[in-house]
């Protein structure tokens, strides 16, 4: 495409709306406006509804949520970490690619691949065709990015939360089926209830999120209590960059939880 | 009578120009306003056209509200939550302004897509309005990010663990990563540094970028125009052969080719 074709064309839209346009005031104007005031009425009706259908306490949801959790403790562990809903679409990614060899593609990989294609796509997309019907590439892309968000957007709100209070009733069958001592069954239920498995799966319990793997065979390696205990205290010394430090939970219970996972050799190693 | 009228009409028509007419003298901002209000845009502007500006409108809400939360927020960890508990359930209207800002943020991210996707449909960020598409994806990315760091104010779990892990994800990307990680974190643990920063770049910094950005944005809109919808019948810019062939809807206009141009067999994008 020459650029004087373009020049050509930029002339002819100026005389063309000059000769053929209409004033922005009113005409434009007025669309902007009542556009506006609907913009500023949908968000004082999400804020009615978010608050007259939720409580005081923390937690207490309405239609559209919580009007704040508990408040916040590094402490306690039996968190979900959710984003807020525009970014369930990167957060779901992360189930995609598995941690370690390839979750790096999820958390950069492909979103910087995505966005330096849309800083791009002027450049890309030079023709001076703008009709829908001539431009089947163009819209065949943005179907699949429309369709793909909105299912990464979708299943990431829909994703599965491990609920402490069932997981804590699993406990029993985690001893019979590992065969766990006094020690690694007292492990188990801290394991149940500090929101390991918000992301770790464990005998087909719990959700498997951000890529953390499933720990039902963790201790087939040999790895001894301490230095599991170690790593939970503070996965970045292992160049775990996204499991959180656990170091708050205390000697004792990192011990137990060590403990419990290194007595954890699966379904075939039980005792 | 009729005299004293027309005099006092006079000096109220003079009481109204003159301070207009200092300040266009030493500004030239009245001939600004009237450029825009009465500039002319494509006879086939429609609702489609309106996403930009109702974008502009939410983001105007969440500077209001924003401004207003920051009376009474107070961005340390002992006081955060308990600042937030008082706005929503205490203070007068807080709910309505905390809430307004919650849901804004989402109205402004949706129109941002919207509005995205109306360029996108429209081939709008064709020549000569790259530079506006540019602008425009940045404004998105700074829209993300002001939304990332908005969501640990209220130092409720649930924005607190979002958080660390959210920091933890920067955390792999490559060479950045980690320094990205640290400068955010502001230290080992997320605690009255991360929030402080936090703040500061959700209060100052990333709005700033986002005033700036957008002033330039309409500023090119302004100056450029705004495309016709692709369906038009009598798109502004179209050539002339094109537009008659159009209208009377017998040949479609690419096809002939044989326009004083010469356009033919155009690769398919």
């Amino acid at each position: 495409m020459s650029n004087e074709r373009e020049r050509a064309y930029f002339k002819r839209y100026k005389e063309d709306v000059e000769t053929r346009g209409k004033p922005f005031y009113p005409y434009a104007m007025f669309h902007d406006t009542v556009m506006s005031l609907v913009v500023v009425s949908v968000i004082v009706g999400l804020a009615c509804v978010w608050y007259f259908t939720s409580g005081e306490e923390a937690g207490d949801a309405g239609i559209l949520g919580p009007r704040y959790t508990e408040e916040a403790d590094p402490g306690t562990t039996s968190f979900i970490p959710r984003p807020d809903w525009y970014f369930y679409f990167l957060f779901y990614l992360l189930r995609i690619f598995k941690w370690p060899e390839s979750v790096v593609l999820g958390t950069v990989g492909i979103p910087t691949i995505a966005l330096i294609l849309l800083v791009m796509l002027p450049f890309l997309d030079r023709r001076r065709e703008r009709r829908i019907v001539r431009r089947p590439v163009a819209v065949v892309a943005a179907l699949l990015v429309i369709a793909s968000m909105g299912i990464l957007t979708y299943k990431g709100a829909t994703a599965e939360e491990s609920l402490a209070s069932e997981n804590v009733e699993l406990v029993d069958e985690w001893v019979q089926v590992q065969g766990l001592s006094e020690d690694g069954r007292q492990g188990a239920e801290l394991f149940a209830q500090s929101g390991c498995q918000s992301c770790h799966t464990y005998l087909d319990s719990g959700s498997a999120n951000l890529g953390a793997p499933d720990l039902s065979e963790i201790g087939a390696a040999g790895q001894s209590p301490e230095e599991l205990a170690a790593y939970i205290a503070n996965p970045a010394e292992f160049g775990n960059q996204v499991m959180p430090a656990y170091a708050d939970l205390g000697e004792e219970n990192l011990r137990l939880l060590g403990t419990f996972l290194s007595e954890s050799k699966g379904e075939g190693g039980g005792g | 009578m009729a005299r004293t009228r027309s005099r006092r009409r006079h000096q109220l028509e003079r009481a109204v120009t003159y301070p207009l007419d200092w300040l266009e003298e030493r500004s030239g901002l009245v001939g600004a306003v009237k450029y825009f209000l009465f500039r002319k845009v494509p006879h086939d502007t429609n609702w489609f056209h309106t996403l930009g500006s109702a974008t502009l409108t939410a983001f105007i809400v969440q500077l209001v509200t924003g401004v207003i939360l920051a009376f009474y927020y107070k961005p340390s960890p002992d006081e955060a939550y308990a600042s937030i508990q008082m706005i929503t359930n205490d203070l007068t209207l807080g709910w309505l302004v905390r809430g307004m800002h919650r849901w804004g943020a989402s109205v402004f991210i949706i129109l941002l897509f919207l509005h995205m996707g109306r360029v996108f449909l429209f081939g709008a960020y064709k020549y000569p309005r790259e530079l506006n598409w540019l602008l425009g994806v940045l404004l998105l990315v700074l829209a993300m990010l002001e939304g990332f760091t908005g969501y640990l104010l209220p130092w409720d779990q649930t924005s607190y663990w979002a958080t660390v892990v959210g920091i933890n994800l920067n955390a792999t990307a490559p060479f950045a990563g980690p320094f990205l990680s640290d400068f955010l974190r502001g230290g080992q643990e997320i605690g009255t540094e991360t929030l402080s920063r936090f703040y500061s770049l959700h209060m100052l910094l990333i709005p700033g970028g986002l005033i700036g950005l957008i002033t330039l944005h309409v500023y090119l809109v302004i100056r450029l125009g705004v495309t016709s919808p692709p369906w038009s019948s009598d798109p502004a810019g179209m050539e002339r052969t094109e537009v008659v062939t159009a209208r009377r809807g017998l040949v479609e206009p690419r096809s002939r080719g044989n326009g004083p141009t010469g356009v033919r067999g155009r690769p398919q994008l």
